[in-house]
């Protein structure tokens, strides 16, 4: 499984958390029109989940740029692997 | 009294739409022009009598953010029908319901709820486009004064459906009313983030059209940024937004970078905002005028209206009543209170509303000769501006003393580091009550549970103090209290 499979798998499982979905439906081209409780509440609430999930953070820009599953992983990829690095140095 | 066309509330909105007047899709752009509208909401009208449907009948909207649902709401309003607009998200699962609850004769929808498995009997299903024949231009249904409107579901926090009777005359006194607070004229533009089922999203729609202005909506606040944007694009006059919105905006958006050099207001209500937000939200306006407005939906939509002239001497006031409206502060007894003493917040005037819909106790208790009892604990100021202090029943008592829970939340949210909060009270052995706090920290803020409670006064017995990265809203953004757990 690539990296980028094992996030999906991850975000997955946070919209889940957040928006109450099956998983399965969730592809890399769901947007925010395609799940009815992706509204303000839900955005901050899947924000915050994928913080926990993933043990990263997200700035203000960033919030305002995932607007489907596709952007969430370019969001979230480059992070992981500075994660990886710091962790690494530790 | 003769049923006249001139208290068809819809029918006299269309007759003042002007050149400026039309309905957009912010995120789109599919744009209803000021051409098409005043034809729009007469065809929609004519098309749902067509379907069987009769002056009185009752219609469930199903609302989102869209010119589609609004069109159908005034269309139905012109054609003497009686709309109930609900959230149009979820409402396959709770559309028997709220037939059931309101005795609607129809359901529309943007989309249809065909192939939802859902049996709704002799109760006409619509959706979609509704105009068919907009040549042939019907006028307004004749209306009494009292006629129904409007059934609208009070937003409360405790999720059980309640629908207000909202007449025609109750909408024409209030939306003037606050048309002439805001000093609203015919070309503004109206940046509509609100519900229409929600009776400040309503009002917005309202006041805005009825003055010949416009109405943009747009339902991507989740990305506040696009919505400011898009205020530029469009060229909005006026946000309107509950606390969670402002809160949004100052926390998550660019709001300074964002240039909107056409917006002269922010409207505020829906609940308290935090004094510190409002002076942040000034400073970073200095020249948008900030509104405050205090109301309840068994009002129509507002009562009071804080003018953003007096906020260094009146920060954390909700203004004085709307011109049209008789406030007074009672005590347990009815007896007028003066001036700075607490008592519950009554309200008389035209934009009162009769009552709930098959609820005649609960109407005998709230609405009485004409009077609102509002349950909020209020008092009032030389002046005659309105200081909200705390909600009917809303209170806890630590060792003997009542402290309401809004002068709890105001405290812990004026302590540095704080930036949301929420409270309430818990059984407590020693104090007989104590306080549990739901705190959402400043950005980058480290709070401790102790730094809390040396801050608080020292009566106050504090149970727990929970640090959580959001508080839960309702739908229009509330928090909800019944859904805060630790």
């Amino acid at each position: 499984m690539s990296d980028q499979d094992q996030i999906l798998v991850k975000v997955r499982e946070a919209f889940k958390t957040a928006f109450d979905v099956d998983p399965q439906l969730v592809t890399m081209d769901t947007t925010y029109s395609d799940i009815a409780a992706w509204d303000s509440t839900g955005h901050l609430s899947l924000a915050a989940t994928l913080e926990e999930v993933f043990g990263i953070s997200l700035d203000v820009d960033e919030l305002n740029e995932m607007e489907s599953v596709r952007d969430i992983v370019r969001i979230i990829t480059p992070k992981l692997s500075k994660k990886v690095q710091s962790d690494s140095r530790c | 009294m003769t049923a006249a066309a001139e208290w068809n509330f819809a029918g006299r909105l269309v007759k003042r739409l002007g050149p400026n007047s039309c309905l957009i899709d912010a995120a789109t752009g599919q744009t209803v022009s000021p051409a098409d509208l005043p034809r729009l909401i007469p065809a929609i009208g004519t098309a749902l009598l067509r379907a069987g449907l009769r002056k009185g009948d009752r219609v469930l909207i199903g609302c989102s953010l869209s010119p589609a649902s609004a069109l159908v709401y005034l269309g139905a309003m012109y054609a003497g029908l009686v709309v109930v607009p609900v959230e149009d998200r979820g409402l396959a699962a709770s559309v028997a319901a709220l037939v059931e609850a309101t005795g609607a004769r129809a359901v529309w929808t943007e989309a249809g709820l065909h192939g939802k498995g859902i049996d709704l009997g002799s109760v006409l299903s619509l959706e979609g486009n509704l105009a068919e024949d907009v040549a042939a231009i019907m006028p307004p249904a004749p209306c009494e004064e009292s006629d129904l409107a409007a059934l609208m579901a009070t937003s409360g926090s405790t999720g059980v459906p309640r629908f207000v009777m909202v007449s025609h005359g109750n909408l024409i006194a209030n939306t003037e009313a606050i048309i002439r607070s805001q000093l609203l004229t015919n070309d503004e533009r109206a940046m509509l983030i609100l519900p229409l089922n929600y009776c400040f999203g309503a009002s917005v729609m309202h006041t805005h059209l009825y003055q010949g202005g416009s109405v943009i909506f747009d339902r991507r606040f989740m990305f506040p940024d696009k919505v400011l944007h898009a205020i530029a694009q469009f060229g909005c006059t006026t946000f309107a937004g509950v606390p969670t919105a402002y809160n949004v905006l100052l926390r998550r958006s660019n709001m300074r970078r964002i240039a909107m050099p056409t917006l002269r207001r922010f409207l505020q209500a829906g609940g308290a905002l935090g004094r510190e937000r409002i002076s942040e939200m000034r400073s970073a306006f200095p020249t948008i005028r900030f509104y405050v407005m205090y109301g309840q939906t068994e009002a129509t939509a507002r009562i009071s209206c804080m003018e953003p002239e007096r906020w260094d001497e009146k920060l954390g006031s909700v203004g004085r009543p709307l011109d049209n409206l008789t406030v007074r502060i009672v005590d347990e007894e009815g007896n007028d209170l003066p001036a700075g003493q607490v008592g519950e917040l009554v309200v008389k005037g035209p934009s009162i509303c009769s009552g709930y819909l098959g609820d005649p106790e609960e109407t005998r208790g709230i609405f009485c000769n004409g009077c609102l009892r509002t349950r909020d604990l209020a008092h009032r100021d030389e002046e005659g501006y309105l200081w909200i202090v705390g909600r009917k029943g809303a209170f806890v008592k630590m060792r003997g003393i009542r402290v309401s829970l809004a002068e709890v939340t105001a405290k812990v949210t004026a302590i540095p580091g704080v930036y949301e909060c929420a409270a309430r009270a818990v059984d407590h052995p020693e104090a007989g009550e104590a306080l549990v706090l739901f705190i959402v920290p400043d950005e980058g803020a480290r709070i401790v549970a102790e730094e809390i409670r040396r801050e608080l006064p020292v009566h106050w017995t504090l149970d727990s103090v929970h640090l959580v990265s959001e508080l839960p809203k309702t739908s229009s953004g509330k928090i909800a209290l019944s859904s805060v757990s630790a």
